[in-house]
């Protein structure tokens, strides 16, 4: 049994480590945390990622700026690396393979990036095609990983325009393979016209979509343990 | 003085002299190109960053078919960094629009970035090929047009030869390291825009669009970024524009203070209170959508643009960013036709 005061310590501890930019810290909380017989999820969500929510509305206020926020992911990752492996698969109705990248002609990637830590958060396994990626390789990649979520990300008007062949491609090739679209030109009206499933604006509301994203996961991870925990039915 | 007579040169070297004008002039000094004008040529984008007379040419048309009030090169924002030894990939076998880009980067990780900058630096990558087409422009339309360029500010010269992830980290961890290198990359900026001074451009933007507030904090960019855009900015000796895009109201007067002759600002910048912040002795240049109103929108939407942004009090009206090459033909017509026709100078 996981002492509360313990537990609540450490958690915190994580937390701060992200907030904080620390890397050092949050991988000396992550050992801890596995140490105590914390669960390793709960370390992620409620230590990690509750610092990277705070990260969040930081960056919402214009009190942290791009680099702080690429240190603080840093530090997130410190602590998943360690944590990670310990975490147990939940289900949650996917199999959780997603395909990412940045488009053609585009070779902004810290966007991407963010969301793609959501993803690594949330237990998802990512192919990272990187910046500047043909659009064929788009389709290929999500036909041969058979990936339920292939997400593309665009800086620039010029290279945002290459996403739509792609949404068609897979859509054709798989109906069911959900898309998600990002960056600074592309709107909901242009997510919709070309058929994506989701878009996030630009690196805030990357985030921000990330950190919705990981509340309803988070939601949905309660929801599987009430259910585990809850006497047998019968 | 006739205004009749009043050429867009005049125009324009009047207003950077803050001279009495018959009317704002409506001119940019980023890419203006469009794919009307090379579809006239019969030019493909992937082949004009490569051919002097195609890049002049190109740059040509956006004159010659509006009446733009200027002709400026290059198109890309990859020179500085291929004449430093980068690599750069300008999508040859693509036949739609994608700016060239950088492939291989120069710096990968804080232990290369003591770089020097390679010798004969001037005749290096398309440096040359840049002067070249700045000497065709001006013989061609250069009496009665303005001939712009630009350089990247040393920030953004950064994000170019080295990993923009890391360079931005850097700057909030190691600062004096960043600062050793926009240093070095002043050195470059100011080598190149020499070289484009004497190819004989009227006057150079430098894009320092890499520091913007959306991306760095008004503290950082007033530490770090000022003072390397200070020192490029005293060694241009034509009339200099700095464009920073993105949220700039914070830092209007730190982009005032680098001695540039008039700052330029995207659509995000609120002119009204910039104007408050600076007064109206300030040249700012500004800020039409270059995408949600000139692509996307109807002439009638460009002309009320226009309007709106010459209310708020730009000093010339200037796109936010590049043109994008799509623009429609029409909107490109009234955006001339409603600066002349609104007829108003601060």
């Amino acid at each position: 049994m996981v002492n509360e005061e313990r537990k609540k310590e450490i958690l915190e501890k994580l937390k701060r480590a992200v907030i904080n930019y620390d890397e050092d810290g949050a991988k000396e909380a992550a050992k801890e945390a596995l140490e105590a017989g914390i669960d390793a999820g709960e370390a992620i969500f409620n230590g990690l990622v509750s610092g990277m929510e705070e990260v969040g509305r930081l960056f919402e206020a214009q009190e942290y700026f791009v680099p702080e926020l690429l240190m603080c992911a840093d530090a997130l990752y410190a602590g998943l690396d360690i944590l990670k492996p310990h975490m147990k698969k939940l289900d949650l109705g996917v199999k959780g393979t997603v395909v990412i990248g940045t488009v053609e002609g585009d070779v902004h990637d810290i966007g991407k990036n963010i969301v793609k830590m959501m993803f690594d958060v949330a237990g998802f396994t990512v192919y990272d095609l990187g910046r500047d990626v043909p659009l064929d390789k788009f389709v290929e990649e999500q036909l041969r990983t058979d990936a339920d979520l292939v997400c593309l990300s665009a800086m620039m008007t010029t290279t945002m325009v290459g996403m739509k062949k792609v949404i068609e491609e897979i859509k054709k090739r798989n109906p069911n393979a959900k898309i998600m679209i990002g960056g600074a030109p592309v709107s909901q009206d242009i997510a919709e016209k070309w058929g994506a499933d989701g878009y996030a604006k630009d690196a805030s509301n990357a985030l921000k979509e990330a950190i919705n994203m990981i509340s309803s996961l988070k939601k949905l991870k309660e929801e599987a343990e009430a259910k585990a925990n809850a006497p047998q039915a019968g | 003085m006739s205004t009749i007579t009043m050429t867009p040169k005049d125009r324009i070297n009047r207003l950077f002299k803050k001279e009495e004008i018959d009317r704002i002039p409506c001119f940019s000094g980023m890419g203006n190109i469009t794919e009307y004008g090379l579809k006239r040529l019969g030019y493909r984008f992937a082949d004009i960053h490569l051919d002097a007379t195609m890049m002049a040419d190109s740059a040509a048309t956006t004159y010659e078919l509006f009446g733009y009030e200027c002709a400026v090169v290059p198109f890309d924002l990859c020179v500085e960094a291929e004449a430093l030894g980068c690599e750069i990939n300008v999508y040859a076998h693509q036949e739609g629009i994608l700016y060239p880009t950088i492939r291989k980067k120069l710096i990968n990780n804080e232990t290369e970035m003591e770089i020097s900058i390679p010798d004969g630096l001037e005749s290096r990558g398309r440096i040359p090929l840049v002067s070249e087409a700045i000497r065709l422009l001006k013989k061609r339309i250069g009496e009665y047009v303005p001939i712009g360029s630009y350089v990247l500010g040393p920030f953004t010269l950064a994000g170019q030869v080295m990993d923009l992830n890391e360079l931005l980290k850097l700057s909030f961890k190691k600062p004096d390291k960043v600062g050793r290198l926009l240093d070095i990359l002043a050195d470059v900026a100011i080598r190149v825009a020499r070289e484009f001074i004497k190819a004989g451009v009227d006057y150079l933007t430098v894009r320092e669009m890499g520091a913007t507030s959306d991306v760095l904090s008004p503290r950082v960019f007033k530490s770090l970024i000022q003072p390397y855009l200070k020192k490029v900015i005293a060694q241009i000796t034509v009339p200099t524009v700095l464009h920073i895009c993105g949220k700039t109201n914070h830092i209007v007067q730190f982009m005032v203070e680098t001695g540039a002759t008039a700052i330029s600002v995207d659509q995000k910048n609120d002119l009204v209170e910039s104007r408050k912040t600076l007064g109206n002795d300030v040249l700012i240049f500004g800020n039409l959508d270059p995408y949600n109103v000139l692509v996307q929108g109807k002439p009638e939407t460009v002309r009320e643009a226009v309007r709106r942004c010459i209310d708020d009090g730009a000093s010339a009206l200037w796109p936010g960013c590049d043109i994008w090459p799509t623009v429609p033909p029409e909107n490109f017509q009234a955006m001339m036709d409603e600066v002349k026709r609104y007829k108003k100078a601060r």
